[in-house]
């Protein structure tokens, strides 16, 4: 793996380990409720600064926390308009089925491609380092998985291409053969 | 018809209405003297005469003991500006130790919490524009280094601390 | 003895504990419900269960005079429990008139009132009415901002500190006529009327305050904020600056609850998941120990692990240690909720017990842990 990664990652570690240090805290602004602080965003007291941690202005990491909740959103390398596609069907594929996932958030915010919402609810029933090593093998395995899809699909479109000519070749040939 | 009348009463946010429940900013963000560009501005040519005299630890400590947490946007700016440069011309190989340095001093784990916040100020204002692969990998070993020694505590006072830099 | 009994309830956050005067009888809050242990050789035994909220219960506390059990919950109440000749427990509902969710009770040390903290920005005083035979309340109101996240008492039951999400901390009379005594004067205040507010503290780096303490002298306050710090504060006379506010920062995350040792040692634990003793007088103070260090723990269940499997998560994930790490290596398994004090005099504490999200209570000796 490349050498600019492992800081990265060790970077979005520890962060997101400070982060998610979360208590349960009920709404102070509805009756009777309990939802996440930072989706709610009603009491600005509880909403702490957000942090953003990049390795380049195309990969980066949104970490914005309150006290009940915190949200991390992933922004995904995309180099070219193939991987810009593949990110986004990938990313949707994903968030269709957000529940089977968790913590996943059905909309990225705006500006990332993916984001997570973790509540105290989720720290109570899971481990908290299992939790970021979770998010980290999200955003190390998605990048293979995108590079992987693209080199598949270029696979395809040689293969497709061939076999798209193929005929039209051997047409040549023959009809090239009946008029002979 | 009036405007009252025909706004939708289920949508008005009586909360706004109740002076009782609106939190005052102030409480929220303690007022900061405010700090003049100019005064920045001599702040980081301080730095970099320190700086060319080979003293980074010195420019280090300088920039990070003046926070101007008053200045305006392009003073706070600025200040981040100095500040890259020193982290920038400070060698991999002698981060851990002017960062010891540093942590041993009475303010210490103020110096390092500051030194946190602009390690992420950074990182924010560089991912907006173009071409900072290399500045990130400076601020990401930075950043490492900085854990090493004041923990995810410093992370966790960046994040509350309302004295934004 | 100097291990650490260890004892898993159940598997649910617990938010709450309070032990009875002589330790016998242990309430911890278990979702809406109260459960009542009872000492067993070395283990719990479920007794009862107090069932009267609709949702989460946030906060108990039996009250070492009288017995009565007080629980509070996120549905806006607060029940007084009091037990029956039949040995069953009676519950009474109080007066709170609070709109939002209560969220830490505690009793005054002469059990003649309690106090509500809550997410209505207030504090409800609760006393006793004898005329009407129900437990009224009054509210401390300004100049809280925000949801109170904990209060404590002060030993002269009048003086209360509350720590709330505003980032303050206050020390406030709940001076009320009839029930209380004229106090004697205390560094924080002389004459103290109802809602007087005797003090306030904000860190430097802000934070929610988690948990606030008066010493067993009642002449320091310590409070615990989002900002991994611990700040003690040492007033010197009524309406004048404190004679000294010292914050201790530390490298960890940040801590949730405390309790004072004696005068100069309290122990805070957090999301850390450890319990960690600091010390200190007016002149300073500075993190001591972990009671339950991870890093000074023998090497347990650990499988041999492949030097490649090694680097690979060095380099993949950004980690040091390749461990199985399924479990935590302190004793609690996740977030310190509370710690109370649990053997020994007020100002000469030896054990403590803590309660957390892991559903477990420890009872720590206040010594670091061996290897």
């Amino acid at each position: 793996m490349s050498q600019s990664l492992r800081p990265y990652l060790k970077c979005v570690r520890s962060s997101l380990t400070a982060a998610i240090s979360l208590s349960n805290f009920a709404s102070q602004t509805a009756e009777r409720h309990n939802a996440p602080e930072i989706e709610a965003g009603r009491t600005p007291e509880v909403i702490l600064n957000p942090l953003v941690i990049a390795r380049n202005e195309n990969e980066k990491v949104l970490i914005e926390t309150s006290i009940n909740s915190i949200r991390v959103s992933i922004k995904i390398k995309q180099a070219d308009e193939i991987e810009h596609i593949l990110v986004h069907k990938f990313m949707r594929f994903l968030t269709q089925r957000a529940e089977n996932f968790f913590i996943l958030r059905r909309k990225p915010v705006k500006g990332y491609d993916i984001s997570f919402l973790i509540t105290n609810f989720h720290t109570e029933a899971m481990l908290k380092h299992k939790l970021v090593d979770f998010i980290i093998h999200f955003m190390e395995e998605v990048d293979k998985e995108i590079s992987e899809m693209k080199l598949f699909l270029n696979a395809r479109a040689r293969f497709v291409a061939e076999a798209f000519l193929t005929p039209v070749s051997s047409f040549h040939g023959a009809a090239v053969l009946s008029w002979g | 018809m009036s405007p009252t009348l025909t706004a939708n009463y289920r949508l008005i946010d009586i909360d706004a209405l109740d002076a009782d429940a609106q939190f005052p900013p102030e409480l929220l963000n303690p007022p900061c003297p405010p700090v003049g560009i100019s005064e920045i501005q001599g702040l980081a040519g301080q730095c970099r005469q320190l700086l060319q005299r080979g003293d980074q630890e010195g420019a280090l400590k300088v920039a990070l003991e003046n926070v101007p947490y008053g200045g305006d946007e392009a003073g706070k700016d600025l200040h981040l500006q100095t500040i890259l440069e020193i982290l920038s011309s400070i060698r991999s190989s002698e981060m851990a130790n002017t960062l010891s340095r540093l942590s041993s001093l009475p303010n210490g784990t103020e110096l390092l919490d500051v030194l946190t916040k602009y390690i992420y100020k950074g990182m924010k204002d560089a991912s907006s524009g173009a071409g900072s692969g290399g500045k990130m990998s400076v601020l990401l070993s930075w950043h490492e280094k900085v854990v090493d020694i004041a923990g995810e505590g410093s992370i966790v006072r960046c994040m509350t601390d309302r004295r934004t830099v | 003895m100097t291990t650490p009994e260890i004892n898993l309830l159940f598997h649910q956050p617990i938010s709450d504990h309070a032990f009875n005067a002589d330790r016998s009888l242990l309430a911890v809050t278990r979702e809406n419900n109260v459960e009542l242990f009872t000492r067993s050789g070395k283990g719990f035994t479920l007794k009862d269960e107090l069932k009267g909220h609709d949702k989460t219960v946030t906060s108990v506390d039996i009250s070492p005079v009288t017995g009565r059990i007080v629980t509070c919950s996120q549905d806006r109440n607060a029940l007084v429990w009091e037990p029956t000749s039949d040995g069953a427990w009676k519950p009474t509902l109080v007066l709170l008139r609070l709109n939002r969710a209560a969220t830490f009770v505690r009793w005054s040390p002469d059990a003649s009132k309690f106090a509500v903290g809550s997410g209505a920005r207030a504090i409800a005083i609760c006393y006793f009415e004898e005329e009407n035979d129900w437990w009224v309340s009054k509210h401390i109101k300004k100049p809280l901002r925000s949801t109170v996240l904990s209060v404590a008492w002060h030993p002269n039951s009048v003086l209360l500190a509350a720590g709330s999400t505003d980032a303050h901390a206050r020390v406030f009379s709940s001076f009320i006529k009839g029930v209380d005594n004229k106090p004697a004067p205390t560094a924080w205040g002389e004459r103290i009327p109802f809602n007087t507010v005797c003090g306030e503290f904000i860190n430097n780096s802000g934070g929610w305050v988690h948990a606030v303490d008066f010493s067993p002298s009642g002449d320091t306050l310590a409070f615990a904020a989002h900002d991994s710090s611990v700040t003690l504060v040492y007033p010197s006379a009524p309406e004048q600056p404190p004679r000294a506010v010292i914050t201790v920062t530390t490298p960890m995350l940040p801590f949730v609850t405390l309790a004072w040792l004696n005068e100069n040692e309290l122990v805070a634990g957090g999301h850390d998941c450890q319990p960690v003793v600091f010390q200190g007088d007016v002149s300073g103070w500075k993190m001591a120990y972990s009671v339950d260090d991870p890093s000074k723990k023998g090497e347990v269940g650990e499988g041999e692990r492949s030097a490649l499997n090694m680097f690979k998560q060095m380099d993949l994930k950004g980690k040091d240690a390749a461990a199985d790490d399924s479990t935590l290596r302190t004793v609690h398994q996740n977030t310190i909720v509370t710690i109370r004090p649990y053997e020994g005099q007020p100002g000469n504490i030896t054990k403590f017990s803590s309660t957390g999200v892991d559903g477990r209570i420890v009872i720590f000796p206040k010594i670091p842990r061996r290897a």
